[in-house]
């Protein structure tokens, strides 16, 4: 039987980051969090994929405890069970600790056919886990897939990579790995039955010491700033006089010629 | 042999590469930039603008990506031990990237922005987005080589000098990829390449319907522009093509202007704009991000707007 695995990542919602004009730092006073973007569609693939041909389907997150509160939305959204990978220090993980994390916990566990993992995710979008994670395992991937057919009968897949110069087919021996594009598919959103249902499924718990690693980050962070842009931000209304007077100033910027 | 190595899919990464390794090569008191590639022809040239050391990667056989060259790649970066190694951050660089990371164990800052130089330390300080393009990281790689993908167009190419003369080394067999290519279809040419229009005008969920981008492309007409557009545009609604919407993850555009109409301003478009000389922004909601990253924000309809736009535009253009 197909055994599928959808990581994700619980992350901060950008749009709720404010940035202080003067001193450039992040307010995060009152952000949400957020399953990753695309993150979703991994879950959504790994689930369609699981409808079509049978099988099981866990999702998978590395997080500090306060990422627990990701797994029900995971759940929701057809995964039968979850595996919470978790310890205080795993909060701003780099992207190298967490395939590494990943790697480890997945040997632990045992068997696999499949792993899904989004392009990036929504916060450092790095675009590193994925391909990472099967470097570490020593399994073959295929990055930014945007169709993919199983054939779990033959124990393989068959991909298509959207990439700048076209789509590449490509076919792969499970047990391997996809990074998923965001047009795979539309996620679910699920149902009130669904989020109730989700807090009945199983959801196991990895420790750090399970793992018998310590985990360093390879990436040090010196700071985050807001990104600042100088602009004019000069408002003008509809009226036919201030339409002009911004045309006007578009070519006194000699922008159009 | 140490020094800084360089990894691109394609000529022209790799020479804008190895202008950002020269560079750097200087402020390491000249050391090796050694570069790798697909043919000794390219080996030459690569030598002639800058490197000192070209390894050359055998060809590869037929249906086998060019992913398929990871494990050479990370053999002969064990052997030869790189402070720095940089590759180009196009979609299959991302991938070879990690990957050679993963193996070696070491830190990568993806889609580099801004690197310099800390000449104590000989420690690479690089700069990269996050949040969508909300914050600026600054990072340091803890392990050895220190490792970074950087967009394609961040540095200029480097230029031929005369009578350069380097290494060439060609390097061993490389073991077929367990993934096989089974097809290929390339993309069709782009009719446009917004990333070299000088204006875009960029369409965003304030068009109401299909039919109504006619007014972006008057627009564009009229200003000698390109139409884009933002992600759901594209990838939603699917009224422009992918290739054509701006954004993180989307093209990046850096005309003299840029003109959103109906575009809301998240985070992840501006990222795809920001670097753009002169920003108009039309929006009917005057709270609208986007008017925080415009220099003109002109507040009312579309509809209303732009018409009045094309017409302002032609008396003052003579068209």
């Amino acid at each position: 039987m197909l055994k599928i695995i959808a990581c994700f990542k619980w992350v901060i919602d950008e749009q709720d980051i404010r940035v202080d004009q003067k001193s450039r730092e992040l307010i995060m006073e009152r952000v949400g969090y957020k399953i990753s973007d695309y993150d979703r569609n991994a879950i959504e693939e790994a689930v369609r994929q699981q409808e079509a041909h049978g099988g099981s389907v866990v999702a998978v997150t590395v997080g500090p405890p306060g990422a627990r509160q990701s797994l029900k939305d995971a759940l929701s959204r057809g995964p039968e069970r979850a595996w919470f990978i978790s310890d205080p220090s795993f909060a701003a993980l780099e992207p190298s600790q967490t395939a590494a994390i990943l790697a480890e916990a997945i040997k632990t566990k045992g068997e696999f056919d499949l792993i899904i993992c989004g392009e990036g995710s929504s916060d450092l979008y790095a675009q590193q886990v994925g391909p990472a994670l099967a470097q570490r395992l020593g399994i073959p991937c295929a990055t930014y897939v945007n169709k993919v057919t199983l054939e779990p009968g033959e124990k393989k897949l068959t991909a298509e990579r959207k990439l700048d110069d076209g789509i590449e087919t490509v076919s792969i021996q499970l047990p391997a790995l996809i990074t998923v594009l965001p047009d795979i598919n539309t996620p679910r959103i699920p149902s009130l039955k669904q989020v109730l249902g989700a807090a009945k499924k199983p959801v196991e718990e990895i420790k750090k010491s399970d793992l018998g690693q310590d985990f360093q980050p390879r990436l040090e962070t010196i700071s985050i700033l807001g990104a600042t842009m100088e602009r004019r931000r000069l408002k003008y209304s509809a009226e036919a006089a201030d339409i002009k007077a911004v045309v006007d100033a578009l070519l006194k910027e000699g922008v159009i010629a | 042999m140490a020094g800084i190595w360089i990894f691109a899919e394609s000529r022209e990464q790799t020479l804008e590469l190895i202008s950002a390794g020269t560079s750097l090569a200087r402020q390491l008191d000249g050391a090796a930039v050694v570069t790798f590639a697909t043919s000794r022809q390219l080996a030459e040239e690569y030598i002639s603008c800058g490197a000192g050391e070209v390894l050359v990667l055998p060809p590869l056989a037929g249906g086998q990506p060019l992913e398929a060259y990871v494990p050479a790649i990370i053999e002969a970066v064990r052997g030869g031990d790189p402070d720095i190694f940089l590759i180009s951050a196009t979609q299959r660089g991302r991938e070879i990237a990690a990957r050679v990371a993963a193996a070696l164990d070491t830190g990568l800052c993806s889609g580099c922005t801004a690197l310099k130089l800390d000449k104590e330390k000989k420690q690479l300080i690089m700069e990269r987005m996050l949040y969508g393009g909300a914050a600026v990281q600054t990072v340091v790689c803890s392990g050895r080589p220190q490792m970074a993908t950087i967009p394609p167009r961040t540095f200029e190419p480097a230029a031929p000098q005369e009578g350069r003369q380097g290494k060439v080394t060609e390097l061993a067999g490389v073991q077929p990829s367990p993934v096989k290519v089974v097809g290929r279809a390339p993309k069709a040419a782009e009719a446009v390449d917004i990333t070299e229009a000088k204006v875009v005008v960029c369409a965003g969920r304030g068009f109401e319907k299909k039919e109504d981008l006619n007014l972006a492309q008057e627009l564009a007409q009229v200003t000698g522009g390109a139409v884009g557009c933002t992600r759901p545009v594209a990838e939603e609604l699917r009224w422009l093509p992918e290739d054509l919407y701006i954004g993180i993850s989307g093209k990046k555009v850096k005309p003299g202007l840029y003109i959103g109409l109906g575009v809301a301003g998240q985070i992840q478009h501006v990222t795809g704009m920001r670097d753009s000389k002169v920003v108009l922004a039309v929006n009917r909601d005057e709270n609208a991000p986007i008017f925080d990253a415009a220099d003109y924000g002109i507040v009312g309809d579309l509809y209303d707007v732009v018409p009045k736009l094309i017409k302002e535009l032609r008396i003052a253009l003579n068209k």
